[in-house]
């Protein structure tokens, strides 16, 4: 995924951000699960990198993080760099690793929704929120986790189908696919 | 890389302007373009919060009910006795000529919740009312259950608010009816619970008393509530060497605003001067030097 993405890929992924991000605000917010709230982005971030490759994935984890912290009136620049970090690795994951695994999407939700949960609550200790590292902290970012976890598959099935017709045929995954439907050897071979 | 600079640049940028700066310029003016939408957005998505809403409240009915029967058999003995007092209150009021600054002295503007903080770091919702409304910085903002919050930020038709459990506030408060003040704080991280400070060691209080706004200010920067806004109530007393504290769980349900109403006060009324006074003492460093504060704005709250 190294080719410059189409504008038609570019424009999903930009209507998809607004969406998930005013939805995330409206609703998901308001509707506490174990007293903790789901928070959709970083598990947006995360799969447009891992549908998209790292250079898409770091510019929209900015963009995301970015129209996150003016909706909120939070630290501008915040959110952007714990998403472009995160969009960044889950891109390089699938460039280097390409995983094909069912339950590949809950543990790149888990690990994304982690490392936002983790890193957000170090930069705010770097920039001096007096706060004690207590038990209810720990407990909140643990079941902030668990609660993201669950809904990453929902979310994996939103965003691949938003973003499938626009995404530009992969090489690897063609050649994956022609074995698995020829048992592992070429149409010629066969013949 | 380069949006990794970025990043870290906006941050030290916008860390270190003041609020009037260009970045929370730019924020102020996002929330005025934005607020409309979000503001359809949420009358639009209201039915899926209310379905997934129903949900928990119908989990939480039964244990609610129980405590509310408890509490109405409590109240019923308390208003039997509060009414005896109130006579005697009434008259002193009239001997003495005491007014003392209430809610009637403010003028309340209704808004809807249109947006809320995801995150365990930040207690802020926005409002769909802004500075076209009347609104301004600094205003209290409450809710049927109590006190919600104040107003930080101002856009013409948007607002956003600091909930009683954000790290950065502080409200002056008292127990129940006694003259003992304190300053409740959130204990960040623990987002369902304040902790009142300061309070004399020597201080009697009992779980389930309720917290109310004192009506003082202890710093500067500090919202002047009105006195008597139910806070939350007591759930456990700390000991502590010079100074007592208990852990108090707000009344308002913060999980779950809808409805809110910003106290505003006009320039040139009375709730107006006294906050301009009591936003000219002197900072407080402590407990010794808020009480000073507080001395000196409640004595302008006692006309």
């Amino acid at each position: 995924m190294s080719a410059t993405p189409s504008a038609a890929l570019l424009v999903r992924v930009a209507v998809l951000s607004i969406v998930v991000v005013f939805f995330q605000i409206g609703v998901v917010s308001e509707v506490p699960v174990f007293g903790v709230n789901a928070d959709l982005s970083p598990l947006l971030v995360a799969f447009v990198a891992l549908l998209c490759g790292s250079m898409l994935g770091a510019a929209g984890g900015f963009a995301i993080g970015l129209l996150v912290d003016l909706a909120l009136l939070q630290t501008l620049g915040l959110t952007s760099l714990v998403f472009t970090l995160i969009g960044y690795w889950c891109g390089r994951l699938r460039e280097l690793r390409d995983p094909q695994a069912a339950l590949t999407p809950l543990i790149v939700g888990a690990s994304a929704s982690a490392v936002s949960l983790v890193g957000y609550s170090l930069m705010e200790f770097l920039l001096g929120v007096d706060a004690p590292v207590s038990f209810e902290l720990l407990r909140q970012i643990v079941l902030g986790i668990v609660v993201n976890t669950i809904v990453a598959l929902p979310m994996w099935a939103i965003v691949r189908r938003v973003l499938e017709g626009a995404l530009p045929e992969d090489p690897r995954r063609r050649r994956r696919r022609r074995a698995y439907t020829t048992g592992g050897l070429s149409p010629l071979s066969r013949a | 890389m380069l949006l990794v600079v970025l990043s870290l640049l906006l941050l030290t940028a916008y860390f270190g302007e003041a609020p009037s700066g260009r970045l929370h310029g730019v924020q102020r003016a996002f929330l005025t373009v934005v607020s409309p939408i979000q503001d359809g957005a949420n009358k639009a998505l209201k039915p899926v919060r209310d379905l997934f809403g129903w949900f928990g409240d119908t989990l939480h009915a039964k244990g609610q009910r129980d405590a509310l029967r408890k509490q109405t058999d409590r109240l019923r003995r308390e208003l039997v006795a509060d009414q005896a007092e109130k006579r005697s209150y009434k008259e002193l009021i009239s001997i003495y000529h005491l007014d003392q600054l209430g809610i009637n002295d403010y003028h309340p503007v209704t808004a809807t919740v249109v947006g809320k903080t995801p995150n365990i770091w930040y207690s802020t919702v926005t409002i769909d009312k802004g500075s076209a409304a009347g609104v301004r910085v600094n205003d209290p903002v409450i809710n049927g259950e109590g006190l919600v919050g104040k107003v930080v930020q101002v856009a013409s038709d948007g607002a956003q608010v600091d909930l009683i459990t954000d790290s950065a506030i502080g409200v002056s408060a008292r127990i129940g009816t006694s003259n003992a003040t304190g300053i409740v704080q959130p204990k960040v991280g623990e987002p369902n619970d304040l902790l009142l400070q300061y309070l004399p060691a020597n201080f009697q209080v009992n779980n389930g008393e309720y917290v109310v706004t004192s009506g003082t200010v202890a710093s500067p920067d500090d919202s002047l509530y009105p006195p008597g806004i139910v806070i939350g109530q007591v759930t456990s007393v700390n000991e502590e060497s010079a100074y007592k504290s208990v852990n108090v769980r707000p009344s308002a349900n913060l999980h779950n605003l809808d409805i809110v109403q910003v106290l505003t006060a006009g320039a040139g009324t009375r709730p107006s001067n006294l906050s301009h006074l009591a936003s000219t003492l002197p900072t407080g460093q402590g407990p010794t030097n808020s009480s000073t504060g507080e001395a000196l704005a409640s004595t302008g709250a006692g006309g």
